[in-house]
């Protein structure tokens, strides 16, 4: 009985995880805003997004949140800046920086983590479920 | 003579039950809430102040089971089915239909009713308690 209990609490643990897998890509956009490439018209860093997916565990009969796939953001374009003495300058002057857009990301992050804190309430009360059942024990 | 066999414990028993299951079911629901294409799911509600009167008001003699492999017999209470659910606030461009706000009314309403759960429980064998002479 208290096993769907557990499988309830694995559930929100695997849907924590996917969310600090997100938390990680994000960051990982933000913190590489500004690299370029390092030769005349190179491409700089692409971001990255990330997909989710749910799987089926036969074992709990649940469906997990999992990540699915990173994969490159290939349809937005580069910014181009004037900065004709960044070594990845093209002839004139031009450098292609990061089709990151820091907004994008932050609003990004902030979803990621109030989902995050969603589950965290739920394992919470699974947790309380959990102790008043424990509790029954002290009558 | 155990717990089990009183009517009215049994009904608690199966209503604990069917709220853990029900836990199990917004836990995948929240964790769930970013994943493109997943619809909210949600138990089917069994419907308890009906298995009560099946279990409390029935005088007939209940068949013992004292093998597990004996057949069981009828008037258990039978497990609720999962399904989607019909009726979702929105749906997100990514098609995703999860209501977070919803879901978390979902699960404090379902806290509440198992924390009502135990208490009856509790009350329940108190009274038994007193009963048999130890009462608080």
């Amino acid at each position: 009985m208290a096993s769907e209990l557990i499988n309830a609490m694995a559930i929100s643990a695997h849907g924590m995880k996917a969310q600090g897998s997100r938390i990680r890509v994000i960051t990982e956009n933000v913190a590489n805003v500004d690299t370029t490439g390092d030769v005349p018209g190179a491409d700089p860093y692409r971001r990255q997004q990330i997909m989710f997916k749910n799987v089926l565990d036969r074992e709990m009969g649940a469906k997990m949140v999992e990540v699915d796939r990173i994969m490159e953001d290939r349809k937005t374009p580069f910014r181009l800046e004037y900065r004709p003495e960044n070594p990845a300058a093209d002839e004139n002057g031009y450098v292609k920086m990061a089709n990151v857009n820091s907004l994008l990301e932050m609003a990004d992050m902030r979803e990621a983590q109030r989902t995050y804190e969603a589950n965290i309430g739920m394992m919470e009360q699974s947790r309380t479920m959990m102790l008043r059942t424990i509790d029954l024990l002290r009558v | 003579m155990t717990t089990d066999n009183l009517a009215l414990f049994k009904a608690l028993g199966a209503k604990m039950d069917y709220l853990n299951q029900n836990q199990r079911v917004i836990s995948q629901n929240v964790s769930n809430a970013d994943t493109p294409g997943y619809k909210a799911h949600e138990l089917q509600k069994a419907d308890f102040s009906d298995v009560l009167k099946r279990v409390t008001k029935t005088n007939q003699i209940h068949v013992e089971r004292t093998v597990e492999g004996h057949m069981t017999p009828g008037g258990d209470i039978e497990n609720p089915r999962e399904k989607k659910s019909r009726h979702v606030y929105d749906v997100k461009p990514s098609m995703n239909a999860v209501d977070m706000e919803e879901q978390l009314v979902k699960a404090q309403g379902n806290i509440m009713d198992y924390n009502m759960m135990t208490n009856l429980y509790q009350k329940n064998i108190s009274m038994i308690r007193m009963s048999l002479g130890q009462g608080q």
